[in-house]
C-alpha cells in the first residue's frame, strides 16, 4: 500500500470519492435504516437485510429490463411487493417464534436469506445481469469535476423517501404507535396500542424500504448479481456509528461510512474497504458502544 | 462443592448393589472396537451382504452386553458422576464406537444396494462431518455454553490454516508438530479476540467480532500473496511417524506411510475429533464449565456467585479458538488446497447452523448439526437421480444446488419453529420416551 500524495490532496478526485461516497453510503444508509427499525421495535437480528436488497435489485431486473416499465410506477410496485413480503415474514414466520432465543431467530433470518438466494437464482440465473438503466446516464460537471447523474438521482430518491418515512414515524399517529411499541411493549399494550400490528407494519415497511434501496443498488452497481447480498453486511457498522437505538442515527452513520470507505478504497486500495468499514465497526464498538446517538440500556438483576 | 444429582432411570424400583471389575466394563468397549476390524479380515463366505447381517446382530449383542456390565450403586453418589455409567448410556456409547468404526469399511466394500447408494463420495462426506463436528463443537462452547456470540470461527479457521501452511511449507517441519502449534496459537489470539467480550454483549459482541473476522482475514490474504503468491497454497499429504508403523493394518511403502485417501483420512479425523471433543464435554461437566454456563445465564449474577467472569469469558475463547484453529488445520491439509477466498462469513453462518438445529448447547447438537448439514444434500442428490417420479421431474435435475440450498433453508427455518431444542432435543426425547416403554414394559414383565 503506498498513499501517493499527488492523488491524495488532489481536490477533484477527492469531489469525486466523496460524492460517489455519499451516494453509497445512502444505499448503507438504507439498508441500515430497515435493519435499525426492525432491530429497535422487534428485537430481531435481521441478517437477511442483504439479501432482500438483492432481491429488490432482481426485481428491478424484472420491470426495468425485461418489461421496461415506467420507473416510478416500477419503483412503486417494487417497494408494495416487498412491503407484503415483510407482512408474510411477520405472520408465518416471526410471530410463531416469539420467545425464543436471541440466536434461534437470527438464524431464522439466516434460513429467510437462504431460501430467497436459491429462488432468485431459479428464476434469473446464476449469470450477472448488467445494471439498471432506467435513469439516466451520463455525467454532469460541477466545479470542474465530473458526476455521475445516477449518483445524484440516488441520493435524492433515497433522501426524499427517507424523509417521507421519518416524517410518518415522528409525525403521524401510527408512526406513535409504532415507537411507542418499540420502547416498551407492555406500557404500548397497556394503553390499547396492538402490538401485532405495529410489528407487522415495521417490518413491512423496512422489507419496503430495503426493496427501495435495491432498486437504487441496481443503478448504482456496475452489474446485478447474487454477491449483491453481502452489502447488508454494511448496514452494521452504519447502525453501530449511530447507535443501534436510533433510527436518525443510522442514515447518518450510513453516510459516514459510505464516505470513509470509497475514501479508503481510492486511495489504498480497494481490498482495503471492508477491512476499514468493519474496523471502524470494532473501533466504536470497543470504544463508544452507544455509537453517536444511541441510548444507554440500563440493566437490572 | 456441589454434587448433581441425576435421576437414575434405569435402577428404578430395584436399589440392589451391583459391583463389576473394571476389566469387565471395559470389555463391550473393546468388542466394540475390535469386531469391525476382525469382521473385515474375515472373507471366506461367498455370499456378499452377509457381514451387514451378521454386523447387525453383533452391534445388538455389543449393546446387551455393556447394558449388563453396568454398575450400580444408590449409595455412592460419585458413580453419578461418571461419564457413561447408566446401562442405557453404556449401551448406546458402546453401539456408536462399534458403528463409528464400522463407517469405513461399509463405505470402503464393494457394497451395492439397490438403486446405486453413492457410496464413493458418501466417503467424503462422512470425513466432512467428523471435521466439521470438531469445529462446531468448538463453536457451541463458546456460542451455545458461554453465551458469546462470536463471529470470529472462519478467523480462527484462517489461523489454523495460516499456522498449518507456515510450519509445515515454508519451515518444513512434520504435520503432527502443526496441530499443537496451531492450538497453542489459536489460544492465544482467542484470548486477545476476546477481549472485547469483557465489555460487550450479545449483538454488539456478535458485531465486534464480524469486525475481527475481516480484520484477520484481509491478514490472510497479504499472507498467502506473500508467501504463496496468487494460485494459494497447496498442502502436501501428512506422513504418519516411523514408530507407529509396527501397528497392524498399517502398510508403509518406502518407508512412509502417507495419509492420503479417504479411509486413512477418517482414522485421523476420527482419532482427533474423539479426543478434542471428550475434552470438551469434560471440560463442561468441570467447575470451568459450570462458571461458563452461569456467565451465560446471566454474567452479573455470576460475579454474585464468586465467579471470575472475566476470566471464563476468556477461557472460552482461548479454549473454543484453540479447538477451532485445530480444526482449521486439519480441514486444510485435507481439503490439500486454500486459496484467497476460502474463508467467508458465510462458514461461520454455516456453523451457526449447524449448531442451532443440532441443539444449541451441548456438544451432542454439533454432531447431529453436521450430520444435518453435510447428509441432507447428499440424500437428496440420490433422491434426486434414482427416485422414480422425482428424477423425472425435470425442474430438480436443472435447478440441483439451489433446490437444494432452498430445501435447506426452509428446514432450518422448520426445525427453529417447530422444535427450539434441536435435532439433539429431538433425539433425547425420544430416547426417553423409548426407555421409559422399556421399563413399563420390564415391570409389567416382573409382576
Amino acid at each position: 500500500m503506498e498513499i501517493l500524495a499527488s492523488t491524495f490532496f488532489d481536490f477533484g478526485i477527492n469531489v469525486q470519492l466523496v460524492v460517489g461516497g455519499l451516494a453509497l453510503g445512502a444505499i448503507y444508509a438504507v439498508v441500515a435504516l430497515g435493519f435499525v427499525l426492525v432491530e429497535k421495535s422487534t428485537a430481531v437480528l435481521n441478517l437477511a437485510v442483504g439479501e432482500f436488497l438483492m432481491l429488490g435489485s432482481y426485481f428491478g431486473v424484472a420491470f426495468f429490463m425485461e418489461r421496461q416499465t415506467n420507473f416510478f410506477v416500477g419503483t412503486i410496485v417494487i417497494t408494495a411487493v416487498m412491503a407484503l413480503f415483510g407482512l408474510v415474514i411477520h405472520y408465518g414466520i416471526m410471530r410463531p417464534m416469539v420467545g425464543q432465543g436471541f440466536f434461534a431467530i437470527v438464524l431464522a433470518t439466516i434460513g429467510i436469506a437462504t431460501v430467497i438466494r436459491a429462488v432468485v437464482q431459479m428464476r434469473f440465473g446464476p449469470l450477472e445481469k448488467g445494471n439498471l438503466t432506467a435513469l439516466p446516464t451520463g455525467t454532469i460537471e460541477v466545479a470542474g469535476t465530473n458526476i455521475r447523474w445516477v449518483d445524484i438521482i440516488v441520493l435524492l430518491v433515497v433522501a426524499a423517501s427517507v424523509a417521507g418515512f421519518l416524517a410518518f414515524y415522528s409525525l403521524t399517529r401510527t408512526g406513535l404507535h409504532m415507537r411507542a411499541v418499540a420502547s416498551n411493549i407492555e406500557a404500548a399494550a397497556g394503553v390499547g396500542i396492538d402490538p401485532d400490528r405495529a410489528y407487522a407494519l415495521t417490518w413491512a415497511m423496512a422489507i419496503g424500504i430495503a426493496g427501495l434501496g435495491g432498486v437504487m443498488l441496481g443503478h448504482f452497481t456496475p452489474s446485478v448479481n447474487p454477491a449483491l447480498a453481502a452489502i447488508g453486511l454494511r448496514a452494521f457498522p452504519a447502525a453501530a456509528i449511530g447507535g443501534f437505538t436510533s433510527v436518525g442515527g443510522s442514515i447518518i452513520g450510513g453516510l459516514i461510512v459510505g464516505v470513509i470507505e470509497q475514501l479508503a478504497g481510492g486511495h489504498l486500495g480497494t481490498k482495503w474497504r471492508e477491512p476499514v468499514a468493519f474496523g471502524i465497526l470494532f473501533l466504536v464498538l470497543i470504544f463508544k458502544p452507544t455509537g453517536l446517538f444511541g441510548q444507554k440500556d440500563l440493566e437490572r438483576v | 462443592m456441589s454434587e448433581m444429582t441425576i435421576t437414575d432411570t434405569s435402577t428404578s424400583g430395584s436399589s440392589s448393589v451391583k459391583r463389576v471389575p473394571a476389566s469387565l466394563r471395559v470389555l463391550p468397549f473393546l468388542v466394540a472396537l475390535a469386531s469391525p476390524l476382525i469382521l473385515d479380515n474375515i472373507s471366506w463366505n461367498p455370499f456378499a451382504g452377509w457381514k451387514i447381517l451378521v454386523g447387525f446382530i453383533l452391534l445388538i449383542v455389543v449393546g446387551k452386553f455393556a447394558w449388563s456390565t453396568a454398575e450400580r450403586d444408590p449409595d455412592n453418589p460419585r458413580l453419578a458422576l461418571k461419564l457413561w455409567h447408566r446401562p442405557d448410556q453404556r449401551a448406546l456409547t458402546a453401539m456408536t464406537c462399534m458403528g463409528l468404526v464400522a463407517i469405513p469399511f461399509i463405505l470402503g466394500t464393494d457394497f451395492d444396494p439397490p438403486m446405486d447408494f453413492p457410496w464413493a463420495s458418501w466417503f467424503r462426506i462422512v470425513n466432512y462431518i467428523v471435521l466439521f463436528a470438531l469445529g462446531a463443537g468448538a463453536f457451541n462452547l463458546l456460542a451455545g455454553y458461554t453465551g458469546q456470540l462470536s463471529m470470529a470461527h472462519a478467523a480462527f479457521l484462517m489461523i489454523g490454516t495460516m499456522v498449518g501452511a507456515h510450519v509445515g511449507l515454508i519451515w518444513g517441519q512434520s504435520f503432527w508438530l502443526c496441530l499443537p502449534i496451531a492450538a497453542v496459537a489459536g489460544a492465544a489470539l482467542g484470548a486477545l479476540f476476546g477481549i472485547p467480550a469483557l465489555r460487550l454483549r450479545g449483538l454488539y459482541l456478535m458485531l465486534a467480532t464480524i469486525g475481527v473476522h475481516f480484520i484477520v482475514l484481509l491478514g490472510w490474504k497479504e499472507y498467502l500473496v506473500h508467501y504463496f503468491g496468487f494460485g494459494g497454497v497447496r498442502f502436501n499429504a501428512p506422513n504418519l511417524p516411523s514408530w507407529l508403523h509396527w501397528v497392524p493394518g498399517i502398510n508403509p511403502e518406502d518407508g512412509e506411510f502417507l495419509i492420503n485417501t479417504q479411509f486413512r483420512w477418517f482414522w485421523l479425523n476420527l482419532t482427533i475429533t474423539t479426543i478434542c471433543l471428550l475434552f470438551l464435554v469434560n471440560v463442561i461437566r468441570s467447575r470451568e464449565g459450570r462458571a461458563f454456563a452461569a456467565v451465560r445465564d446471566r454474567d452479573i449474577s455470576a460475579t454474585l456467585l464468586g465467579i471470575n467472569v472475566a476470566r471464563s469469558k476468556l477461557v472460552a475463547f482461548a479454549l473454543s479458538s484453540a479447538m477451532v484453529s485445530v480444526s482449521g488445520c486439519l480441514l486444510s491439509y485435507y481439503n490439500r488446497a486454500r486459496s484467497e477466498d476460502s474463508f467467508n462469513l458465510e462458514q461461520v453462518l454455516d456453523y451457526g447452523i449447524i449448531i442451532v438445529v443440532g441443539g444449541f448447547m451441548g456438544i451432542q447438537g454439533a454432531i447431529f448439526g453436521s450430520v444435518f448439514f453435510f447428509a441432507l444434500p447428499m440424500y437428496f442428490e440420490w433422491m434426486r437421480e434414482e427416485l422414480p417420479f422425482i428424477s423425472d421431474i425435470d425442474f430438480f435435475s436443472r435447478y440441483a444446488g439451489e433446490v437444494d440450498l432452498a430445501i435447506r433453508g426452509i428446514l432450518v427455518v422448520v426445525v427453529l419453529v417447530w422444535r427450539p431444542d434441536g435435532l439433539a432435543g429431538l433425539w433425547q426425547a425420544a430416547k426417553n420416551r423409548l426407555l421409559r416403554q422399556f421399563q413399563n414394559s420390564q415391570a409389567g414383565a416382573a409382576q
